[in-house]
């Protein structure tokens, strides 16, 4: 269980520093505050059960054979609240985690570590910690594309400059992309600024759910610029189905004249 | 706090080397192998139910209403990982598009349509539908579960009203998720809606906004169901249309980490696929059109898509797929091909073989979806409707041991493209079809 906080917190606060790093220590207050989070998020009683420190999470951890990363860590810091160590581990080694699940699907206990790390990126969002948006910042272009369109990936978002290492031809037949873009027998398909043509009504609708569900909040808090570049757009589509709508009323009443 | 100064860590300073013998080291890992590819290391646990059950209550309870899979939809029953039963739908489909699939490697979708005109399966393939937004969920963590929640019950509440544009009852179409990681998803968030009143009541406040429940009732699926699934329980009636011989083909399989790893309990076993012991989609369909799959030691291994690594880390995800997955198959099961399931794994196992060459790492191996190599197996034509030309591993050399000849497939395509350009497109089905609502619906 954690320590309530002390009536007097802030004058009398402990601070954890780390004696070979030159980083501001951190206020014990906001590392209870952090730890509050992540335990009552809505996930974290279905994510964590217990845990006997067998490994076979991080036995089968594809980021643990390339980062320093280990999801049995994770679940420790979690299930014996360190609460030092779980900050420590949500400024770099909760974005190691590749998502793939064999954590969870392998756990004994049916932990699912690879949940836990969602808990743990979402709290760090919350409070805008600078190493989640160091983190973030090569996954805006997708991040304006599924928030302004609902589409995470266009056509022509894939380009030999943005995926050098991909190899030298996007399309192993040459034609101009929106020729071929044509050529797939799906008419959704026929676009290039989103994956699949989006009827403009689905895209407001989105943007509701990004406002009611707190989303929009988070992008603010991470990145204002973009932030403010998506919601530019979303008035400017909300703009063009109302335009429509109205369009819609006129020919309505140039019918009923008729 | 009691545990002031205690640290856990992964591999920190505490750590220390077993020190076994390289032959003891062979015998742990080997019963450890023995243990983990089997499925009783996925059923031996406490804990599991049926959310199902807890979705009938509700129903019964009149919080929820459920779109059924009913007769119309022609289901055919399949076994789930503890033999439970589960209703796959085999008529009158709603795709529900992926946006890497149809952004990136578009043959994927275009062939599953293809395999469903074959066989006579109709659906419906329309405008108002966004990704699940889960991509970026499990890559940013901008994102949560009311979002997630909201963006999956919209969709799917569309798909039970889209019949309506055609003059046909609501519930005509049943929705078919294309894309793995929609799929894992979307039943991770059903579980917690069935488990979470307060969710409910969020998702219920903003979907009332869009005008998306039905009697003021959330809607929700009896089935979620994965294309794989529809391809697994039709694969006597695509086997049936074969026109290709595939008996000497070497196939590995690549199973998709959001389709059986992610809420395990509601993916298809069959004792007639790999005796049980492995997911079925996708071997299953590889059988029964004759080809040879070959297992090999990392099968279980992820493909190293990672979410975020491919956009920002690709010197993990391409690391990990040629030297866990590519070069595996290749070496170990002198494969011919590696199929898949899901959208993140094909393109990754396929894109990021070419820049091996730069470090000797030339495996060449074709990467292809399960429904491109059954359309394909079917005679379906490899570049107007398989697409393969967006894949960047190579498959001339796949084609020709198949008996396909792929440079007049190549000049018919490059004709095509000249009747592309002056608008004379063909399509799988009448384009009118697309727009269920708003500009450009036509009655």
């Amino acid at each position: 269980m954690t320590t309530s906080a002390p009536s007097n917190a802030k004058a009398n606060a402990t601070v954890i520093a780390d004696p070979v790093s030159a980083d501001a220590p951190v206020d014990r207050e906001e590392l209870e505050q952090i730890f509050d989070d992540i335990s009552s998020h809505p996930r974290y009683d279905h994510e964590l059960n217990g845990c006997l420190n067998c490994g076979i999470c991080t036995a089968t951890c594809p980021s643990a054979h390339y980062y320093d990363y280990s999801p049995r860590e994770i679940v420790q810091l979690l299930w014996t609240e360190n609460l030092e160590g779980i900050h420590d581990a949500m400024q770099e080694k909760i974005w190691a985690c590749a998502q793939c699940y064999t954590c969870a699907a392998r756990c004994p206990f049916g932990n699912s570590p690879g949940g836990l790390v969602m808990v743990m990126r979402e709290v760090a969002i919350k409070h805008g910690m600078e190493s989640a948006k160091e983190v973030l910042r090569p996954f805006s272009r997708v991040m304006l594309k599924v928030m302004s369109t609902g589409n995470q990936l266009a056509p022509n978002m894939i380009t030999p400059d943005h995926f050098p290492d991909w190899g030298p031809n996007i399309s192993k037949v040459e034609a101009p992309l929106n020729i071929l873009r044509k050529a797939i027998p799906m008419p959704t398909l026929h676009t290039l600024e989103t994956a699949w043509a989006v009827n403009l009504k689905t895209s407001i609708e989105l943007y509701t759910i990004w406002e009611d569900s707190g989303v929009l909040d988070q992008l603010e808090t991470m990145d204002e610029n973009l932030f403010d570049v998506v919601v530019d757009i979303m008035d400017e589509k909300r703009e063009d189905y109302e335009d429509w709508l109205e369009e819609q009323d006129d020919d309505d009443d140039d019918d009923d004249d008729d | 706090m009691s545990n002031s100064g205690e640290k856990f860590t992964g591999h920190g300073e505490e750590w220390r080397d077993a020190k076994l013998s390289a032959q003891d080291a062979a015998t742990a890992t080997s019963w450890v192998e023995l243990k983990i590819d089997k499925r009783a290391m996925l059923t031996n646990k406490d804990r599991v139910e049926d959310v199902r059950d807890a979705m009938w209550e509700l129903e019964k309870d009149g919080e929820i209403i459920v779109h059924r899979v009913g007769d119309q939809h022609e289901p055919v029953m399949a076994k789930t990982l503890y033999g439970w039963d589960k209703k796959i739908p085999t008529n009158q489909l709603w795709h529900h598009k992926s946006c890497g699939q149809c952004g990136n490697i578009p043959g994927y979708p275009a062939s599953l349509l293809w395999l469903m005109n074959q066989t006579g399966t109709r659906y419906l393939d329309e405008t108002d539908q966004t990704s699940c937004t889960a991509w970026n969920y499990h890559g940013s963590g901008i994102g949560n579960i009311v979002s997630l929640a909201a963006v999956f019950l919209r969709n799917f509440h569309q798909a039970y009203v889209s019949a309506q544009a055609e003059g046909l009852d609501p519930g005509y179409y049943y929705p078919l998720v294309h894309c793995g990681t929609s799929f894992g998803n979307y039943k991770e968030i059903r579980h917690f809606l069935m488990h979470s009143a307060e969710l409910r009541e969020q998702v219920r406040k903003i979907l009332a906004k869009l005008d998306r429940l039905i009697d003021g009732k959330l809607l929700i699926p009896e089935e979620i169901v994965h294309y794989s699934e529809w391809l697994h329980v039709m694969r006597q009636r695509i086997a049936a249309k074969q026109q290709i011989d595939a008996s000497s083909l070497r196939v590995t399989i690549h199973p998709a980490c959001h389709v059986y790893k992610m809420v395990p309990e509601d993916v298809i076993y069959d004792d007639d696929v790999l005796d049980g012991n492995r997911v079925a989609v996708s071997t299953g369909i590889m059988q029964e059109m004759g080809t040879q799959v070959i297992d090999y030691s990392t099968w279980y291994d992820c493909c190293g898509f990672g979410f975020r690594h491919i956009i920002s880390e690709r010197e993990f995800t391409r690391s990990f797929a040629i030297d866990r997955k590519i070069k595996v198959a290749v070496e170990e099961a002198h494969a011919d091909v590696m199929v898949g399931h899901d959208t993140g794994c094909i393109t990754t196992l396929d894109k990021n073989q070419w820049i091996g060459k730069a470090v000797g790492k030339d495996y060449a191996l074709p990467v292809m979806a399960d429904c491109q190599m059954a359309a394909l197996l079917c005679g379906a034509h490899p570049y107007k409707i398989v697409q393969l030309h967006w894949h960047a591993s190579p498959f001339e050399g796949l084609m020709e041991k198949l008996g396909i000849d792929w440079q007049t497939a190549k000049a018919e395509f490059e004709a095509y493209l000249e009747d592309v350009a002056e608008g004379k497109i063909e399509t799988l089905y009448d384009p009118k079809r697309a727009i269920t609502s708003g500009e450009g619906y036509q009655r």
